[in-house]
């Protein structure tokens, strides 16, 4: 019993001491919170559907980001990882029977094979010439989709699969929770050892072989988690719209996500995921200038670049925080010591 | 006492103002969510069909329901489905739950379509297409009756009579064709954009053209932007193609007719050129379109007689010709018509009612097979051929099919220079 009180205690302090002092995790507190406990102040499934496609399309921008913001793979055909998890998924929840806690771990598989695909011979390309590389994947697989209508219902897709769960509120508990999840997951990643190596293959992959990393291993890893999280995604959406279609690898999808992740903030995790929380419900808010919409967002989204290149979390973040010179603990911004080590701030 | 009296009598006033207030407000529209991609011009189809139906009943009265005539209100459903399929279902859903809909009409796309279903019927909201063709569509009311028996299809027929009514053309001109010039064989050019829907389209052509008495003189696949086809153009002439089968949905169809004009192609046209069904055609190829022959939803020809009050209500208020998707205009005369006759919204007393609707539409007779798609074939909805003569898009097809010829169809004209080089 008193070791239960110690832990408690302990989790008392961390969170007394390195949750409430910085607005950026009170803010991601709040956030997490405001999710988990939505439902409980309104079930109106309309708002339920969008936080649901937004959740799911959060932890597509995020898993985006570990990819292309991390380890520098620049990757311009995201969707074939997401639609070849959605097609993977709808057959085997279709044709097998397998429900959506089975048939979507499974259908993320097939984001791990394309991502293999994908990833070996993409190996010795960097910049654009291996952006428009990936670019041609999801194009080639939609032909693909196309030549066997048999297999991949053709320009209807596959219809029909089951849904996620019994009630919109269990959607989107289980969208909410995958995301934050392995969003967690994944910023804790890159925030390890992995992370940091994954981060200097980004800045000088000639470097970090001459330090006898093998980077070729490290960056078909970061392809193929890159391709699971991204399956996860596709697999949930495709239970959630109960089809898996052409759609899911149009080019428009993998250029989706890379302005979501941009926005919100590359190399960060939280900030492609605030971008699409962000950007998708500001869509749906902006309907009621119809015309407009599409100008209003690129207008949002080419002046936040403008005035904030490295998005717009990063951003709000050094406004509000500053980082110590000497122990490189984040600090409040009105402080004038650092909370660690009492250095003096800039 | 003279005061309380008068303080009375305006109290009385009060509440017999609030009385009546509260019967006008008793009477709630009845609120149709019209879906489409509302930037393109399908979706401006849906909206407007359906903004001319609603502008008709509600002059009249409203729609009787029980012993109350009630206005119909239209709610703008902006899928965007073109580009985003979140996008259509989001719409749907913000239709259903905040402006709460009692019935849908329109959707385009099919993929977005089948999800666009999927809400409507969870909600048992009826929904009735007047856009999307396929006929999976209607397959899911048969293969689940109680879940999908909210759909039904107005528009347009679905994609197997679609081909079937192509080929019928195709073969109506090869008659022609063998009869003016006495040509004994004829070979055809199958000429069509390179998209996904073109797929089963090509190569049903190349399967029913010998089963027809042709013989297929090369398949061309052009962009569907080129700007340019007259590469192709030159390989068909070169082929000794009697005939070209188009099948363009996207912007090639200019430049192809336009180009097939001007190099003055020996061949005459018939197939699908969706660019050929809109007015700006004749403008757009600088005349040069002239002779294109194209399937076709709606001309000034007298189908049934709504059609060319319809036809002509619809130039007035919106400048062109109505395209398929304006057929939401007879889905929302139908649902009227339904409303009244089963004397309720609810929608599981209303499917019934339309179940054994045989109503007279815009573009024939309106009548739902089992599956409830629109039942195509004479005496039903037939589609049309239509071919720019003299700068109109005058209807060609049916003439003198299966006994019928619409009042204001013309036969259809060979180009001089197929003349010139046929006549013996």
């Amino acid at each position: 019993m008193s070791l239960v009180t110690a832990h408690l205690r302990r989790a008392g302090v961390i969170f007394r001491n390195e949750v409430l002092v910085l607005p950026s995790r009170i803010a991601v507190l709040v956030f997490i919170l405001g999710l988990l406990l939505l439902p409980v102040f309104t079930q109106d499934s309309y708002i339920l559907r969008i936080l649901i496609l937004t959740s799911i399309f959060a932890l597509l921008a995020a898993s985006w980001d570990f990819l292309s913001g991390f380890t520098g793979q620049m990757n311009f055909g995201h969707a074939l990882f997401f639609g070849v998890a959605a097609y993977s998924t709808a057959l085997l929840n279709l044709h097998l029977g397998i429900p959506p806690w089975g048939s979507i771990p499974l259908g993320a598989l097939g984001g791990v094979l394309a991502g293999l695909v994908v990833g070996i011979p993409c190996l010795r390309l960097r910049g654009a010439y291996l952006a428009l590389t990936t670019l041609s994947f999801p194009i080639i697989l939609m032909g693909v989709v196309f030549a066997i209508p048999d297999i991949s219902g053709g320009e209807l897709g596959i219809s029909g699969l089951a849904r996620l769960s019994e009630s919109r509120v269990g959607d989107y508990y289980i969208s909410v929770l995958l995301m934050l999840v392995l969003s967690f997951a994944m910023w804790k990643v890159t925030d390890s050892k992995t992370g940091i190596i994954l981060h200097a293959i980004r800045e000088d992959e000639l470097a970090c072989r001459a330090a006898g990393i093998n980077t070729t291993r490290y960056k078909l890893m970061a392809f193929c988690v890159s391709g699971f999280l991204a399956g996860i995604s596709g697999g949930a959406y495709a239970h959630v719209m109960r089809l898996a279609g052409p759609s899911t690898l149009e080019v428009a999808m993998s250029f989706q996500v890379i302005i979501w992740a941009v926005f919100g903030g590359m190399v960060s995790i939280y900030g492609p995921v605030a971008g699409v929380f962000i950007l998708f419900p500001l869509m749906e808010l902006l309907r009621f200038i119809p015309q407009a919409r599409m100008l209003v967002f690129a207008l949002l989204v080419l002046v936040t670049l403008l005035y904030m290149p490295e998005g717009l979390i990063p951003w709000i973040r050094d406004k509000i925080e500053t980082v110590c010179p000497r122990c490189k603990a984040r600090n409040v911004a009105s402080r004038s010591n650092c909370r660690v080590c009492n250095a003096v701030l800039d | 006492m003279r005061r309380l009296g008068v303080l009375g009598s305006v109290l009385l006033a009060a509440v017999l103002l609030v009385g009546l207030c509260g019967t006008a407000q008793a009477v709630e529209p009845i609120k149709i969510g019209v879906a489409g991609p509302m930037s393109f011009t399908q979706g401006q189809g849906h909206w407007n069909g359906a903004t001319l139906a609603a502008m008709e009943i509600n002059a009249k009265g409203g729609v009787k329901v029980g012993n109350v005539k009630r206005p119909i209100e239209l709610i703008k459903v902006d899928t965007n489905e073109f580009m985003s399929i979140p996008d259509a279902t989001n719409a749907m859903e913000l239709a259903i739950t905040r402006h709460k809909v009692d019935f849908l009409v329109g959707g385009f796309r099919s993929e977005a379509v089948l999800v666009m279903q999927d809400i409507a019927m969870d909600n048992k909201k009826i929904f009735l297409g007047c856009g999307a063709a396929h006929p999976e569509l209607c397959t899911r009311v048969t293969k689940n009756y109680n879940r999908y028996k909210y759909w039904f299809r107005i528009t347009p027929i679905n994609s197997k009579f679609l081909g079937k009514v192509i080929f019928i053309q195709l073969g109506t001109v090869a008659a022609m064709m063998k009869q003016a010039f006495g040509l004994k064989k004829l070979s055809v050019a199958i000429i069509a954009e390179k998209a996904a829907w073109n797929e089963p389209i090509v190569a049903a052509a190349q399967a029913a053209l010998p089963k027809m008495g042709m013989k297929v003189a090369g398949v061309w696949r052009p962009s569907p932007v080129a700007k340019d086809v007259t590469a192709e153009l030159g390989a068909i002439q070169r082929s000794g193609a009697n005939i070209i089968f188009t099948s363009f949905s996207a912007s090639v169809g200019i430049p192809f007719a336009k180009q097939w004009g001007e190099l003055q192609v020996p061949a005459p046209v018939v197939g699908i050129n969706v660019e050929a069904q809109k007015d700006g055609f004749w403008a757009a190829t600088g005349g040069k379109g002239e002779f294109t022959q194209t399937l076709n939803t709606y001309a000034r020809v007298k189908m049934t007689e709504h059609t060319i009050p319809f036809f002509d209500a619809y130039m007035k208020n919106f400048k062109e010709a109505p395209n398929y998707t304006a057929g939401t205009y007879d889905a929302v005369l139908l649902l009227a018509w339904a409303v009244e006759k089963a004397g309720t919204l609810n929608s599981d007393k209303v499917v019934p009612v339309l179940e054994k609707s045989k109503t007279v539409g815009t573009a024939g007779l309106l009548a739902f097979s089992k599956d409830h798609d629109v039942i195509w074939g004479p005496g039903y909805v037939t589609s049309l051929g239509t071919q720019w003569q003299g700068g109109k898009n005058m209807a060609v097809w049916p003439y003198k099919w299966e006994g019928i010829t619409f009042e204001g169809t013309v036969p259809v004209k060979f180009p001089p220079w197929v003349i010139k080089r046929y006549k013996k």
